[in-house]
């Protein structure tokens, strides 16, 4: 392993060699013409880019260049080109404090090189170029098209807020300053891909977070060598400790409440432009059963819901192999008069209990992808087809047993009862070597395969981090939102993650009660 | 050091009653019966002082020695040579001892189970299981160890409290009808299991908490006793005099749990849970073996040595025996004359420690004598 790192190191340096010769790393020219071919030749064939040039009071030449689509048109017209063009009576005064004194435009920044203007011009901020001037202006008049704030659809909750990340990093950063206001949370911005240079915040609450975590990531972070970052999977991949595994080892949200809770909890964030799923590391197995209602409601009822969660969880990894375990090797535990219907709905069906329970899965499992892809006006149709496949039709035609469809029915539900997609998908996939193992060694291959996971589960880390704590290693402190969710006033304490930390999260003892006062 | 994780005191007692129990609790009643008939839940209790001792002469020579394991700190007490021969001759004892576990697993599940299945591909499957844990280090398993425990003993419990309907507490008494010695003689098969413990000596220099080592380590023969004792009641109570005709009494008494007409048989579920438990013995022993050949080796790592060995324990454990009549006159052996574990677990530490502190006393002589 070490040595295929060492490679690849090798490799990045070379390419990245390669890739920085080109010549927009120069400063700016203090000749107009020969900035502007500069630019020309960078920009060819690049029809979203506006050139315009003008005359700062009918003397000076400028020359605007803002990317289609980009730019606020109307205010570039009203602030920028209208009080430049139009003042006859400074005609001789030079062009730097006719900006300062004349351009109505709150962010200004100066620019020296090709490079910098490249910068400014892909995030929408038109530029201006003036004669004799060695530097140039971004004017900070970007505005594109963005989706707003809206629900996410991926985590619903019943009481919470609605609001969701969107694929505008700036909006991201902004509803978590919303939230955080506390000068103490840091966002450090970096920018990632070749060809994309996506940009990446980096957000965690000083104090809390740790530092070599901090360090960590941000070293992980820096290895990242690639052209381009679409969405925040593929920082996940380059940067999770191990990549042989099926079981997310960041935790995704969309949810701007999840993600300063987990600030709060001296984790980090990472916002990734372009994409409205945050990062947060490093996760837990069990931070994963966790919805961020479970602190918005009563603690008696999330304790409650989130052992639903493990025990359904449980039930859609093991529910099939169980059936297909107890029927083909251990028919002695189910009670006789149960026993005597399944024989007698078993006895049309021509398969072996393993092979008629693998044939319903794939079944279930085709038409759940296809839900999910199929395009809404066509949905209704797979719903009616999938009652159909996996119901009574099935039965009728002899292909499966009554008991099948509704083990693998229950199945179907549990796993939608994790909240999160990310685990429900590993859950939902070792099921199928579990009921191999199970058709082949009853009991003692379910156990084996569920061991098997243990093991593999135990052996993950995220970012340092064992992925099963509190339960292994046992963390009596931290199973209080893990095992239940403790009140709010028994949360004293944070999580526990490598090294030192800032452990008390609220103040001692606040348990309402009346003896407290309040009444004199 | 060549393993760089580190479990908890309480994970390294969790550990060892796995290693003693797991397959303890199956054999134990019945192996006790022959000698002290309705006696045998005294036994443990007279065997217990064996585990205690284990503890306490592992706690000793860690403490000279506190980073190295009984490998490392045997040549440094005895020399290179004979450090090095005394470590293969544990090594080989540890290597039988755990091949002749897997055989018993193997062995109970095709009889009680699987019986057309081979018996190469239980073992072999179990063998894969433990190796990917061993893989994963000491860390690893001390979790899983974790893990297993709360279920492995909730098990336990929820069995017993099933069972109580059909205990009749007559069936132990007269109480030590014949006196002390018979419930004396059956602990001596106890010995062989409680000196189990004396493996610990692997896993004390891993320690986060090494001052809490002997407290937990002492726990944790507590536990076993009192978990044994509580088994071998049960089993008298229910089986009475036919224990002995039962290979593992307190498996075979979970089949007579029948509450409310549904839950019942429930043997499987339980051999399923063992099973966790008994993956834990093994894993334990098959780490033990892997970091003493690794350290016995001088090798940088022990990771490379897991497969390799399991091979090796692998075909040990098929060929250990031809059939089970013959595996019965080992352990009538290994449990009534040469007790291999005694020799492993509590013989040769303790003769280290000996030799360690007479060692001491010279170089202390010969420090004053210079003066």
């Amino acid at each position: 392993m070490r040595v295929f790192y060492r490679k690849r190191v090798k490799l990045k340096k070379n390419n990245r060699d390669q890739h920085n010769d080109a010549q927009h790393l120069k400063p700016l020219y203090s000749d107009l013409e020969q900035n502007l071919e500069m630019l020309h030749m960078l920009y060819d064939d690049c029809s979203d880019v506006v050139f315009r040039s003008f005359l700062i009071a009918g003397k000076t030449k400028a020359q605007l260049i803002y990317i289609k689509g980009m730019a606020n048109i109307e205010e570039m017209d009203s602030n920028v080109l209208t009080p430049l063009m139009n003042n006859a009576e400074y005609s001789a005064i030079n062009a730097k404090s006719l900006i300062e004194q004349k351009l109505s435009v709150a962010e200004v920044t100066k620019l020296e090189s090709f490079n910098a203007c490249i910068e400014q011009l892909s995030i929408g901020n038109p530029i201006l170029l003036l004669e004799n001037e060695q530097q140039g202006y971004a004017l900070g008049l970007a505005k594109w098209e963005k989706r707003s704030i809206e629900e996410p659809t991926g985590e619903l909750v019943v009481r919470g807020p609605r609001e969701g990340f969107t694929e505008t990093v700036e909006v991201n950063t902004s509803l978590l300053r919303r939230k955080i206001r506390s000068p103490q949370l840091k966002m450090k911005s970096l920018k990632l891909g070749r060809y994309t240079q996506t940009t990446i915040i980096l957000a965690y609450i000083e104090d809390l977070a740790n530092e070599t975590l901090l360090e960590e990531m941000t070293q992980r972070l820096s290895r990242i060598d690639i052209d381009g970052i679409l969405e925040s999977g593929y920082i996940e991949e380059l940067i999770q400790d191990h990549s042989y595994s099926p079981f997310p080892q960041v935790l995704i949200t969309e949810r701007p409440d999840t993600a300063v809770s987990s600030l709060l909890e001296g984790r980090v964030v990472l916002i990734i432009d372009g994409t409205p799923f945050a990062l947060i590391a490093p996760t837990t197995f069990f931070a994963l059963f966790q919805s961020a209602e479970d602190h918005y409601h009563n603690f008696m009822i999330s304790t409650a819901t989130r052992w639903l969660r493990y025990l359904f969880c449980l039930i859609s990894l093991l529910l099939p192999s169980l059936y297909v375990a107890i029927i083909t090797y251990h028919q002695e535990m189910v009670p006789t008069t149960l026993l005597l219907t399944m024989i007698d709905s078993r006895e049309v069906v021509p398969f072996p209990a393993l092979i008629e329970a693998l044939l319903m899965e794939i079944t279930f499992e085709g038409l759940r992808e296809a839900g999910l892809r199929l395009p809404k006006q066509v949905g209704a149709a797979v719903s009616i087809v999938g009652a159909l496949v996996i119901g009574q039709a099935a039965v009728d035609a002899g292909l499966v047993s009554d008991h099948m469809v509704m083990v693998v029915a229950i199945t179907g539900i549990a796993s939608f009862t994790v909240p999160r997609y990310n685990l429900a998908i590993p859950i939902r996939m070792l099921r199928f070597p579990i009921m191999l193992l199970a058709g082949t060694f009853g009991l003692v291959g379910i156990m084996t395969g569920l061991l098997a996971i243990m093991t593999h589960l135990s052996t993950l880390r995220s970012f340092g981090v064992p992925y099963l704590t509190p339960i292994a290693p046992m963390k009596g402190k931290d199973m209080k939102d893990t095992l239940i969710r403790a009140p709010l006033w028994k949360l004293n304490t944070r999580p526990h993650f490598t090294g030192d930390y800032n452990e008390y999260r609220q103040a001692a003892d606040q348990k309402p009660d009346f003896d407290k006062g309040g009444e004199e | 050091m060549i393993e760089k994780g580190k479990i908890s005191a309480l994970q390294m007692g969790i550990l060892m009653y796995h290693a003693i129990l797991a397959t303890g609790i199956l054999f134990i009643p019945a192996s006790v019966y022959d000698a002290a008939k309705q006696d045998i839940w005294l036994s443990p209790i007279w065997a217990s002082p064996v585990g205690f001792l284990c503890i306490f002469i592992a706690y000793k020579l860690n403490k000279l020695y506190p980073e190295d394991t009984i490998i490392q700190y045997s040549q440094r007490i005895l020399g290179t040579f004979l450090g090095k021969t005394l470590g293969l001759i544990l090594l080989l004892m540890l290597v039988t001892s755990l091949s002749v576990m897997f055989w018993q697993y193997g062995e109970f599940v095709v009889s009680e189970f699987l019986p057309h299945t081979p018996k190469f591909v239980i073992i072999g499957m179990m063998i894969l299981l433990c190796a990917s844990a061993v893989h994963g280090g000491l860390e690893v398993v001390g979790r899983l160890a974790g893990m297993v425990f709360p279920i492995f003993f909730l098990l336990f419990l929820v069995i017993i409290v099933l069972l109580l309907p059909d205990i009749e507490i007559k069936r132990m008494l007269p109480i030590m009808e014949n006196g002390m010695m018979p419930s004396l003689k059956g602990s001596l098969v106890l010995y062989t299991w409680f000196a189990q413990f004396g493996i610990v000596y692997f896993f004390l220099p891993f320690l986060t908490n090494r001052e809490k080592a002997m407290k937990f380590g002492m726990l944790s023969v507590l536990v076993v006793m009192l978990t044994l004792v509580l088994t071998n009641i049960v089993v008298i109570w229910i089986f009475g005099n036919v224990t002995e005709n039962f290979n593992a009494p307190f498996m075979s008494a979970s089949r007579y749990i029948s509450i409310a007409e549904f839950l019942s048989h429930l043997e499987s579920l339980v051999m399923a849970i063992w099973i966790a438990g008994t993956f834990i013995k093994l894993c334990a022993f098959y780490y033990t073996v892997v970091l003493g050949t690794a350290e016995w080796l001088n090798l940088s790592d022990y990771r490379p040595l897991v497969l390799p060995l399991g091979l090796v324990i692998g075909v040990f454990s098929l060929k250990a025996f031809l059939n089970s009549s013959e595996a019965a006159e080992h352990f009538e052996i290994v449990s009534k004359g040469f007790m291999d574990t005694l020799v492993y677990g509590l013989a040769i530490p303790m003769l280290l420690l000996l030799a360690a502190y007479i060692r001491k006393l010279i170089v202390r002589h010969k420090g004053e004598s210079e003066k």
